[in-house]
């Protein structure tokens, strides 16, 4: 008789669950850790923005991880929260915004209560609005134009690849967007796009049962809200080298260059790319061609990489950080301040290198290499259970298996023949947008336009004769510069 | 290779294992060590000393080097900078391990692996899967021991720290420290930073000679400890290290570090910044330097929260009630030698640079003259614990985190000597740190505007 009831019970159970329409999704990872980790990510990020109001859904979603909830204030919130040493954080980005939460077991309950409060009943206090725009404001005006010369190559880069294109404006938004956002507008903004229609849960840890069923409990209370996920256009055609020099008093010269390419993670093609860029250019690895050519035999920077999808390290790691996940994808490489005088020689050799790589493909035992190193590397990117949870959801996101597991299994089965074929299919050396950060936008300017040949000068000794020899093909590589789309910007012309 | 399955669950097995742990050491037992793991440690003949952390992440584990050597020992002149310089050296490989050779074998073994210096120590470190123990132990045994560079790669690799300054100097933090410590000491050498003067970088690729030197002083034994933390047999890791590293000779090089007079007055300085950017305040207050035995190093930290962090008054009033900073924080510096405290402020507006900096002093004075409150010190406690806690949560965390104990003591069990300090430390005590350190005559300010050309 109880074995009848509790059937009863578990389908009258199971039919509530099915019926609750719109009901948010759950990825969970139960274990035996008494750290629990939350990552509940929404479907909306800086491609709904308005326009005219770039940088809304940034502005939103740290209004909510920095400030107060109806219940209490943000400066009574961060009194509760200190000493659990718990974060709440938030991170938006082009496609979704994720929240990421961490607490000890001993203070869940009290920081559940205070997660929720600030996800579902936000105060939107006039003075915490105020303060993340103008946090925001300055992050772009001061510190992006003019005191981070890598992420300001980085960011123009990403925003030339993406003209016209919901794209085309960086995650915080713009300083004219930000300046024009009202209180309203992130009030309203939130009431139209933070539904449980439009969630997924990531949770982790050993949490208790009930802490499932309240946050379905919970979310359950917001609001149904238009999910719409915008179809996205195709970027624009780049036509050879397209280059945007950004004129500003700077130490060195940054370079990033690269071009939108049609695959990312739910693509077979991605994984033979994984392994391209391993020999390239992998992040902050010395192993690539890239940093081996650029850095290690002429000493002429800090380093030079490559990526076959957006990269953002997280912070403390040099691993890319989870839930950054977006439908289109780009091919970038990165060339990390040069002396002026040698920076249109790393740019050549980074154009040199690419198209070397395009003509002549990989080798089986170049392959080899790669594959073992991505394979073994990519156990790495799990280490702590937050960043496994994080890229659960973005498998999720992208339809596929586990990532991690997914790497494993492509790589494993793919052929020399098809590496080399996705090389052919999705890489080239002609076509790439180019944001050149430097003091002399003129200078460099004139090289291009005339094609003037850009030797190195190396402050002290010389490298082995065939790098020497190999300098004297660098240094006259051929810049099919497209004339009509070069410019020179001004930092506060930019974002 | 690991199976996935085992890799699943590494991180859910190791972080549980560290708050029981933490959870004991709080809960039932007050003087328990904060510290959760066994740490079994051993040494050879020749000094170097090991250090094995168990822990429960299957397949994996963190191998660090630490050199108890870094910018504090660049006492020569026009030699700032040397330590991280050199840390760049130590990858340009061996004869039986070449640059190129060392490369791929990183590959094969899908190692995440770098370095770095800093004021007093340089670690080099890898985490890789677990199979790779012998061959990890082989190479890095053999570049300590062994390392070969010709003196034009030794130029090259001078190119790259010039790179490596020059994508950091837009930052203008990296200016500030490099003011505020050039002002502060003027005989130590915490005077300069790690990355050292440009000149002095500049001047790098002419330093062949005296590399070599730096190496036979600090490259041995005796100034190094293994630290290894992950997935391991412990007896083979004692047999394997035993082997590799028997034949490294010590030498025991001796070096007077200079001593900084007492400051007796104030010292100030302004920086005007060619770009954009809002206006910066650090003000950096003479300490002892850390040390596991005295309390001042611990009673500093938990001031520095009472004061400056996001629940104090100071925070309430400059970011959330009147808004003039973005942000004020503070770092009590963990030094071998005595250091400073800064406070730093990024602030608004320029015309409120000189208030700003009296409501930190008046915040000071108040930290002088009244007790904190014992509900604020067991919450600032309480943070401190939990932090510790969930910071562990990967070996090349809790390695990292072990490691920098080792720089400062030389010996690990510096973790459980300093929150053993920190739960005796009294409202008392934080009282009479805030009256001996915070005296306007102990403190350099350097403040940072923006100035047009």
């Amino acid at each position: 008789m109880k074995a009848i009831n509790l059937f009863i019970t578990l389908l009258i159970l199971a039919v509530l669950s099915c019926g609750q329409k719109d009901s948010p999704k759950f990825i969970t990872e139960k274990n035996q850790s008494n750290i629990i980790t939350f990552r509940i990510q929404f479907k909306i990020g800086s491609i709904h923005d308005p326009v005219g109001k770039e940088g809304l859904n940034s502005l939103t979603a740290l209004t909510l991880s920095e400030g107060g909830s109806k219940q209490r204030s943000y400066e009574d919130i961060k009194k509760a929260l200190y000493p659990m040493a718990a974060t709440f954080t938030s991170n938006p980005d082009k496609e979704v915004t994720t929240f990421e939460a961490n607490c000890h077991v001993d203070s869940l309950d009290s920081f559940y209560a205070i997660m929720m409060s600030l996800l579902t009943s936000p105060r939107f206090d006039s003075s915490d609005f105020q303060r993340n725009r103008e946090l925001m404001v300055n992050q772009i005006k001061n510190t992006l134009r003019n005191n981070d010369d890598e992420n300001l190559g980085k960011k123009t880069l990403e925003t030339e690849l993406y003209r016209n294109h919901p794209y085309g404006h960086i995650d915080e938004g713009t300083v004219k967007g930000l300046e024009s956002i009202t209180l309203d507008d992130v009030r309203n903004y939130y009431a139209q796009h933070y539904g449980r229609n439009n969630v997924v849960i990531g949770l982790a840890g050993n949490y208790p049962d009930q802490i499932r069923k309240k946050l379905s409990d919970d979310f359950a209370k917001m609001p149904v809200v238009t999910a719409e996920i915008k179809p996205l256009p195709q970027p624009e055609k780049i036509q050879d080298l397209e280059v945007t020099i950004v004129q500003k008093e700077a130490f060195a010269t940054a370079i990033s260059m690269g071009f939108p390419i049609e695959v990312n993670r739910s693509n077979p093609d991605f994984y033979p790319l994984l392994l391209v860029n391993a020999y390239l250019g992998e992040h902050r690895n010395s192993s690539g061609i890239l940093y081996q050519r650029i850095r290690e035999k002429r000493g002429m920077n800090y380093g030079d990489y490559s990526y076959v999808e957006n990269f953002i390290q997280e912070p403390g790691t040099r691993l890319v950080s989870p839930n950054i996940p977006r439908r289109q994808q780009f091919f970038s490489i990165w060339i990390r301040p040069v002396v002026h005088h040698n920076a249109l020689f790393a740019m050549r050799c980074a154009l040199y290198e690419l198209n070397k790589l395009v003509d002549k493909e990989l080798t089986q035992e170049q392959l080899d290499v790669a594959k073992t190193f991505i394979i073994n590397y990519s156990k790495l990117f799990i280490q702590t259970q937050s960043r496994r949870l994080g890229f659960e959801l973005d498998s999720d996101w992208y339809g596929t298996e586990f990532y991690i597991d997914k790497i494993e299994k492509e790589l494993k089965k793919v052929t020399l023949d098809q590496v080399n074929a996705a090389i052919k299919k999705h890489l080239q050396g002609k076509n790439l947008k180019i944001a050149i950060i430097t003091n002399d936008a003129e200078g460099v300017k004139n090289i291009l336009l005339n094609n003037t040949p850009t030797s190195i000068t190396y402050p002290s000794a010389k490298p082995e004769q065939n790098i020497l020899d190999e300098d004297k093909i660098v240094e006259a590589y051929p810049l099919n510069i497209n004339k009509e789309k070069l410019k020179i910007v001004k930092t506060d012309e930019l974002f | 290779m690991k199976s996935k399955t085992k890799t699943r669950l590494t991180i859910a097995a190791l972080v549980t294992f560290s708050v029981m742990l933490f959870l004991m050491s709080t809960d039932r037992v007050a003087k328990k060590n904060i510290f959760p793991y066994e740490m079994q440690q051993f040494e050879l003949d020749n000094g170097l000393k090991v250090v094995a952390v168990p822990y429960d992440s299957p397949g994996i584990l963190a191998y660090y080097t630490i050199v108890r050597t870094g910018s504090r020992n660049e006492v020569e002149p026009g030699k700032s900078g040397f330590a991280h310089f050199f840390e760049h050296v130590m990858f340009r490989g061996t004869e039986k391990y070449p640059a190129d050779v060392y490369n791929k074998e990183m590959q094969l073994l899908g190692a995440d692996f770098n370095a770095s210096t800093d004021d007093d120590w340089t670690r080099y470190y890898q985490v890789l899967p677990s199979s790779g123990l012998e061959k990890i132990i082989d190479i890095e045994s053999n570049r300590f021991q062994n390392l070969k560079y010709t003196e034009q790669a030794f130029k090259t690799e001078a190119g790259a720290i010039l790179g490596e300054y020059s994508k950091s100097i837009s930052n203008p933090f990296l200016a500030m420290f490099e003011r505020i410590q050039e002002l502060a000491f003027t005989k130590h050498t915490y005077g300069h930073t790690t990355i050292g003067y440009l000149q002095d970088i500049k001047d790098m690729p002419n330093q062949y000679a005296y590399s070599l030197e730096f190496y036979d002083r600090w490259y041995r034994p005796e100034n190094c400890t293994v630290l290894v933390v992950g997935d391991f047999n412990y007896e083979q890791l004692q047999k394997l290290i035993t082997q590799y590293y028997s034949g490294w000779k010590r030498r025991d090089y001796k070096q007077d570090i200079p001593v900084e007079p007492e400051q007796t007055s104030e010292r100030r300085s302004q920086i005007k910044w060619k770009s954009p950017t809002f206006p910066i305040l650090m003000t950096g207050y003479k300490t002892g330097g850390f040390s596991v035995q005295a309390k001042d190093y611990a009673a500093l930290d938990i001031l520095g929260s009472y004061v400056f962090g996001e629940t104090s008054a100071l925070y309430k009033e400059l970011v959330l009630d009147k808004q003039w900073v973005e942000f004020i924080n503070f770092i009590n510096m963990d030094r071998r030698d005595p250091n400073l405290f800064f406070v730093y402020s990024r602030i608004k507006d320029e015309k409120n640079m000189t208030s700003v900096e009296q409501s930190i002093d008046a915040a000071l004075e108040k930290a002088k003259n009244e007790v904190m409150s014992e509900d604020q010190l067991k919450a600032i406690k309480s943070r401190l614990k939990y932090s510790f806690a969930m910071g562990l949560d990967n070996p090349d965390r809790v390695a990292s985190t072990l490691g920098n104990y080792i720089n400062l003591t030389g010996d690990p069990n510096a973790v459980n000597e300093l929150y053993a300090r920190y739960d005796e430390i009294t409202v008392q005590d934080i009282q009479a740190v805030a009256k001996q350190y915070f005296d306007a005559k102990r403190r350099t300010v350097v403040t940072l505007t923006y100035q047009a050309k």
